[in-house]
């Protein structure tokens, strides 16, 4: 059986610039309003004022997020066309010609991950850059990260070497598709589910 | 229709603009007029003009290197694919280490979506000329040849320099080829051989720290490398915002990433926002109320005095001016460093935290403790950025904050650094560049005073420098590759006023790649070409202890008409009669064969042009390792003394002391010099802002990640990951009614802008910030939609340098 | 409005009324036919019949606008293992065919009585399962709170029976309508035999009656959703933030004016000796009132789909 694959990333190191994001438009020739790798600001606490002074209680950090090729992947359950499927090495992609772009999948994944392209009435999605895996060459965005906050490779060397943890907001708790993601977490990461803060960028995701 | 002699065609053998969508005028000497609006139609720039670049039909696919070259403090590598003539993807760096050496020079996000600068709508795409008749500005425009172009400007620049002189010719500040040598240096290289120009001091980015620095150390010269904090116990980012100011993964963003994860040195950060270098790599964030920088120092100078954490010995050896005994003969007792802090100088106030607390914002124990930190680790290093200094007390702060490692003993020594920016090394690369003969000189920022009423500046009124005052108004402005000619410099509703007013500025030439604010106000308007269209080689900026050169490929043959710098001039300085002094014979190909030729000279080792095309970038080390500020000076202050007067370090400038007699000022609240870095109260500072009920709030515009100034600022990738938005306190939105994302404006009595609000608890409560380099926009009622931050600031410039005092703005925000 | 997903609004919407109004139509014929004999409840049921035809036809090609691909439209029966949406698509075709079914052989009056009952029992259970499916595909996705909910189903539930007998009533009162005003043109007197007006007046009670106790339904599953979703912060806290302001208000109004007070007015009206113009205008307005007021929840349901996650 294949390895399966998987993303880690550095949240200490992202500092929200999304060259990833960019990167992978610029290499899958995708206009705006298509992002398959996406960056939310979570933001949150409070400040203390007295009289003239003011004492900040606050946190913000990045997250990266494109298609985590999951273990549980909700997308293919959903799917009505099979369209969505997941090959021997985890990756799930798109079968274009099978796809009637009924947005089932996208309701469903809580990473925002598959993405309707309106020109084609297809879905669309991460699928790791299959072309430059083959060719050798990493990920365009793993490549292009100026913070070298992101890598890629079989998901059990990841988490032998980073842990396992993907259950930081804004992400959804981890049980409900099983990502293979394993993220290094900021100092000030709150856990799924707290609640702390807010995303505050929600109009870029 | 061309009388461009050096014009080659393209090095692939692709048929010039095969690959084309063009639907636009075709051909040459249609002359399209657009409506009078504001900012009416261009022939030929908008959507359905675009270029859009075909992958269709594979043929084989090229990749060349080339460099990101607008000015952005760092520099990447570029690899253009192409296909079919069309350039398809952009790449980045793919050699170098993942290290602090040699580090791979990947691009910013702004790199990557370079192809859509290059295939964008408002690219110009032939020589234009502001209808006869018109108003400057209306927008209406007539397509002419470049030859009747050149041949306007040429005769021109001949009648100007007939009857007024060169002085009149004014060469105006433009930063967006900073990174190329030839294309960056074409046009002052032609003007200077015409005779010259108006210069200019100082820039945009550092006029108060490059003319305050040499009061103190004699020239400005930046602080210990970021790779140098391996030595450091403590790391203070003292308004200094490396990760989103130097985004290259190759440059002082990377170099900050990873000596904070290496090195796990503590790091504060003191900005009034949490800035991206606060929220990566801050142990401690210090909130500081914008301009106040000075206040905050002069109450941990008084702690460290105190508390006698100073380090005596280097005071009494390598400065003057710290104490009593140290001041230079004849100045009143009273006057040293000491004195001030402590309230014995003149004011009689001594700057204890308790004085500055509410002043800056910042309680008291935070400073106690700021001040024992910066007290007792040895060594400390303190980086400033430049955002303190964009203010109008901006020469004191940054003298200021320079004082902390001077009173700690910082400077010079490993893992310490004189307080000024990180430090870099530079790539010896042969410029192309000749200097100006003329002598005369005005800040970089006066340049609009300059043409209202030019011969009545003076050098102690205005920092005219050269000659007592200027003879003549500026008459002519060439205006290559910036824009500051409306939307980087400030009051740009003034500003445009003043432009339309063709009485006074007789000619405006704008050399650019888009129809920006500034290209609107232009009488002749040059399409230049983006560097993926010519060749150049390029050097290292602000990388850290590595340097190295790029160099930079022909990718596609020029879009439209569009000519390169070296081009233009070529053909020009033929009209003018210098074609041979310009080019001395060579294309600009043959320009850079020399320049590599010339470097190869200092710089063994380097790669030949051949082995340049095929692997892009050569970097050095930094042969000592990590690079020290005033290492020599500290080592042997007799051997090795400052440029300045004493030798020492200034504290106390005596020259200072002069000017502050002979300067003239009028009445505004801050005008004033003085010889010690003292904190100064200014309009529309922090003080003011507390009694200003009609404009209570600061605002500031950080440099921002999703442009380089207004480079890139109309790409629509970049406007959908970095849309321009005013960062608001949540307390403030609160009691405004505003929500994360509503439409606000902010404004005051120079203008008003709308854009979207993020309301965020990243910024602290009074103080707004407004993205520096949006597209100035002004719809039919004067609101600029763009969000530019220029339609809220001031021409009133900072003291001493004459400086742009653009982060000093109080304004009030509503819901729109 | 929610006009992103219209196709979706309008072909849940008709295909719930339709699947209601069959099924009311089933009980209006048992319970009727007992009392009334099947020859004369068929005359005024047949009507009806044939228009949920045309409603449900309707709902299945808006329905194909919602794939962004309608090329690929038979792709989407290839996952009935496990996707809801296949399950969906299976159970509209059948409850349309078998619908389709039985109307013909309810118009030719082929087989006899009781096999056409098996059939309508059969396409009412398959039409209630439609409904079922239809509210899984909301139900199982559990990256959105608000439809991850027991209300999904209830709502889809209590908006086909409401809906289904509303516009049956309606129809039974249009159907007389048009046929008294085709009677008028050809220079006849139309006439309502007593039978049938004891019969209708009595259907149009009960159907009064069903629409004021599914209105008491929905106004106790509508603040209890947004109870629990407000309650429960985050992702559902925000989809809660949906159901208010205007249109949620407008919802509200309309569905309580249409099935609580047109349908007090319907049963305390419908007598035999009643005014059949009265009475059509009663159950065609508390019909189209509760329709809009339906339609205008279904957008904020979909409204309502804000997911966990990023
Ligand atoms: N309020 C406020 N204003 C500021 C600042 C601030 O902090 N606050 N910062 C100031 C600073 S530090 C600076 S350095 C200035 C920068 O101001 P500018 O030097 O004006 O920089 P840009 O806005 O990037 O403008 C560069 C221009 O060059 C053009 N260009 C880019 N590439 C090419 C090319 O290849 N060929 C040609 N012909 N043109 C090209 C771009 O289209 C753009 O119009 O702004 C200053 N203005
Ligand atoms: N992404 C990006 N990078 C750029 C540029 C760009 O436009 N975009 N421009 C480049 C150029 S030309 C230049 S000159 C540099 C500019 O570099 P800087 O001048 O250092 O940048 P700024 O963002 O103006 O200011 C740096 C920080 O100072 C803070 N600040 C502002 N006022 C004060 C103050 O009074 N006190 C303190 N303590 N902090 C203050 C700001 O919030 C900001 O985080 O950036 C360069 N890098
Ligand atoms: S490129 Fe790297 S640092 Fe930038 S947003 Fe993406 S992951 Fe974060
Ligand atoms: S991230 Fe979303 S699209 Fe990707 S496999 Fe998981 S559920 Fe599917
Ligand atoms: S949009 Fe395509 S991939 Fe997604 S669920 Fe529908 S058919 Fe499957
Ligand atoms: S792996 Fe490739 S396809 Fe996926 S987000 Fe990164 S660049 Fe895009
Ligand atoms: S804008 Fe600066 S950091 Fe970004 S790619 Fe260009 S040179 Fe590099
Ligand atoms: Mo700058």
């Amino acid at each position: 059986m294949a390895e399966k694959l998987g993303f880690y990333f550095d949240q200490t190191l992202c500092t929200g610039c999304k060259a990833c994001s960019v990167a992978c438009k610029d290499k899958h020739d995708h206009a705006v309003g298509i992002s398959w790798r996406r960056v939310a600001e979570y933001a949150g606490g409070t400040w203390q004022q007295d009289g003239d002074t003011v004492v900040p209680n606050v946190f913000s950090y990045y997250t990266s997020i494109a298609c985590n090729h999951c273990e549980d992947p909700i997308c293919v359950r959903v799917c009505p066309t099979t369209a969505m499927s997941q090959g021997e090495d985890g990756i799930v992609t798109i079968d274009q010609t099978k796809c009637v772009g009924c947005r089932y999948c996208e309701w469903a994944c809580p990473y925002s991950a598959p993405q309707l392209n309106a020109a084609t009435g297809h879905m669309t999605k991460c699928d790791m850059c299959a072309d430059y895996r083959a060719e050798g060459q990493d990920p365009a965005c793993v490549a292009a990260c100026p913070s070298r906050a992101l890598g890629w490779g079989p998901i059990d060397e990841l988490r032998a070497k980073h842990g396992t943890l993907a259950a930081v907001e804004p992400l959804p708790d981890p049980a409900i598709t099983r990502p293979r993601l394993v993220i290094t977490p900021h100092r000030d990461a709150q856990p799924t589910g707290s609640g702390t803060g807010f995303v505050a960028n929600p109009g870029e995701l | 229709m061309t009388a461009a002699t050096t014009e080659k065609p393209p090095t692939s053998g692709i048929p010039r603009r095969s690959f084309l969508k063009w639907s636009g005028i075709a051909g040459g000497g249609v002359a399209l007029v657009g409506t009078g609006a504001a900012f009416g139609l261009l022939p030929g720039v908008g959507p359905a003009n675009a270029v859009t670049s075909t992958v269709a039909g594979s043929t084989d696919e090229k990749t060349v290197w080339n460099a990101c070259l607008v000015n952005c403090g760092s520099r990447c590598a570029l690899r253009l694919h192409v296909k079919d003539g069309s350039l398809v993807r952009v790449d980045t760096d793919t050699t170098g280490s993942q290290d602090l050496d040699g580090p791979q020079l990947r691009a910013c996000v702004r790199g990557r979506s370079f192809r859509r600068r290059v295939y964008n709508p408002d690219r110009l795409k032939t020589p234009m000329r502001r209808k006869p008749g018109t108003k400057r500005g209306a927008g209406e425009w007539e397509q002419i040849s470049w030859d009747e172009a050149l041949g306007t400007i040429a005769s021109e620049l001949k009648r100007v320099i007939a009857d007024y002189g060169n002085e009149a010719v004014y060469y105006q500040y433009g930063s967006g080829v900073t990174g190329g040598n030839i294309t960056n240096t074409a046009w002052t290289r032609l003007l200077s051989t015409l005779g010259g120009y108006l210069g200019m001091y100082g820039s945009y980015s550092t006029s108060q720290i490059s003319f305050a620095m040499p009061f103190m150390y004699g020239e400005r010269i930046e602080s210990n490398s970021i790779g140098d904090t391996v030595h450091s116990k403590l790391v203070v980012y003292w308004g200094d915002n490396p990760v989103e100011t130097r985004m290259s993964g190759g440059g002082n963003m990377w170099n900050a990433q990873k000596s904070n994860k290496d090195f796990k040195t503590r790091t504060i950060v003191i900005d009034p926002r949490y800035s991206e270098t606060a929220l990566d790599l801050a142990d401690q964030w210090i909130p500081i109320r914008p301009g106040t920088d000075a206040a905050l120092v002069a109450a941990i100078a008084h702690v460290l005095i105190s508390e006698d954490m100073v380090d005596q010995q280097f005071l009494d050896t390598y400065c003057v001016g710290y104490d009593e005994e140290h001041l230079p003969a004849g100045i009143p007792a009273g006057s040293s460093y000491k004195s001030y802090i402590l309230g014995t100088g003149p004011d009689g106030v001594a700057k204890a935290p308790d004085w500055a607390s509410p002043i800056t914002g910042i309680p008291v124990d935070v400073i106690l403790g700021l001040a024992h930190e910066i007290g007792t680790a040895k060594p400390c290093a303190i980086m400033q950025g430049w955002g303190l200094q964009r203010q109008a007390n901006g020469e004191n702060n940054c003298r200021a904050v320079m004082m902390l490692p001077i009173l700690t003993g910082n400077v010079g020594i490993h893992g310490g650094g004189n307080g000024s920016r990180e430090g870099t090394i530079r790539f010896p690369l042969a410029r192309f560049s000749i200097d100006n003969p003329i002598k005369t000189k005005i800040s970089c920022f006066m340049w609009t005073d300059a043409i209202a009423r030019g011969a009545e500046m003076t050098d102690i009124a205005d920092g005219v420098q050269g000659k007592k005052k200027l003879d003549v108004p500026i008459k002519l402005i060439i205006n290559v590759a910036g824009n500051t000619l409306v939307n980087q410099h400030s009051d740009a509703n003034r500003t445009t006023k003043l432009l339309e007013d063709d009485s006074l500025c007789e000619l405006i030439v704008v050399v650019d790649n888009h129809l920006t604010a500034s290209a609107r106000y232009a009488d002749i308007l040059l399409p230049g070409t983006t560097n993926a269209e010519e060749v150049d080689f390029i050097a290292s900026e602000y990388s850290g202890d590595t340097a190295y050169a790029i160099i930079a490929d022909q990718a596609i043959a020029p879009l439209f008409e569009a000519r390169s710098h070296y081009d233009m001039c070529a053909a020009l300085a033929a009209k003018m009669g210098v074609e041979e002094k310009f080019t001395e014979g060579r294309t600009q190909e043959e320009w850079r064969s020399e320049l590599i030729r010339k470097t190869s000279a200092s710089v063994p080792g380097i790669y030949t042009e051949e082995e340049f095309h095929d692997k892009g970038v050569f970097r050095v080390s930094n042969p000592d390792g990590t690079f020290v500020a005033s290492k020599a000076f500290r080592d042997d202050p007799v051997k090795n003394p400052l440029k300045t007067p004493s030798g020492k370090i200034e504290i106390f400038s005596e020259r200072l002391w002069k000017m502050a007699a002979t300067w003239t000022f009028g009445d505004t609240k801050g005008d004033v010099i003085t010889a010690l870095p003292e904190y100064v109260a200014t309009w529309e500072g922090a003080e003011e802002a507390k009694t200003n009920d009609k404009y209570p709030l600061q605002v500031i515009g950080h440099h921002f990640k999703g442009r380089t100034h207004s480079s890139y600022g109309s790409v629509d990738w970049l406007q959908e990951a970095h849309p321009q938005v005013v960062w608001m306190n949540t307390k403030d939105a609160e009691d405004r009614g505003i929500v994360n994302d509503d439409v606000v404006h902010v404004f005051n009595d120079r203008g008003r802008i709308e854009l979207p609000a993020r309301v965020t608890p990243r910024i602290m409560p009074g103080v707004l910030s407004v993205p520096q380099g949006a597209w100035y926009s002004p719809d039919a009622k004067g609101v600029d939609t763009g969000g530019c931050i220029n339609t809220l600031t001031t021409w009133h410039p900072s003291p001493l340098s004459k400086g742009n005092p653009q982060h000093t703005n109080l304004v009030q925000i509503e819901k729109a | 409005m929610n006009t992103h997903e219209l196709p979706m609004i309008i072909f849940t919407v008709l295909a719930q009324m339709s699947v209601g109004a069959f099924v009311v139509l089933g009980v209006v014929q048992v319970v009727a036919g007992r009392r009334f004999g099947k020859e004369s409840v068929d005359k005024v049921t047949d009507p009806a019949l044939y228009a949920i035809g045309p409603a449900l036809v309707l709902g299945l090609i808006a329905s194909m606008f919602h794939m962004n691909d309608v090329f690929h439209t038979l792709n989407v029966v290839r996952h009935l293992g496990s996707s809801w949406l296949s399950r969906e698509i299976v159970f509209g075709l059948l409850f349309a065919g078998l619908g389709f079914l039985f109307a013909v052989v309810q118009w030719f009056k082929w087989g006899s009585p009781r096999l056409r009952q098996a059939l309508a029992a059969l396409t009412a259970l398959v039409g209630l399962t439609l409904v079922y499916v239809m509210s899984m595909i909301y139900y199982t996705l559990e990256t959105v709170p608000a439809w991850h909910s027991w209300a999904t189903p209830a709502q889809f539930f209590t908006t086909t029976f409401l809906l289904g007998s509303l516009a049956v009533g309606a129809a039974f009162m249009g159907a007389l309508m048009w046929r008294r005003r085709a009677a008028a043109k050809s220079g006849n007197v139309f006439h309502v035999d007593d039978a049938t007006r004891t019969m209708l007046s009595s259907c149009l009670k009960g159907i009064g009656l069903g629409a004021v106790a599914l209105l008491g339904v929905e106004f106790v599953i509508i603040p209890m959703h947004i109870s629990g979703l407000s309650a429960a912060g985050g992702a559902a806290g925000r989809s809660a933030l949906v159901f208010s302001g205007v249109w949620f208000i407008a919802r509200l109004v309309l569905v309580f004016l249409g099935a609580g007070l047109l349908a007090v007015f319907l049963y305390r009206y419908a007598t035999p000796t009643a005014q059949v113009r009265t009475l059509a205008i009663i159950a065609t307005s508390a019909f189209v009132l509760v329709l809009a007021g339906e339609l205008i929840g279904r957008s904020l349901f979909y409204d309502s789909m804000v997911r966990i996650g990023m």
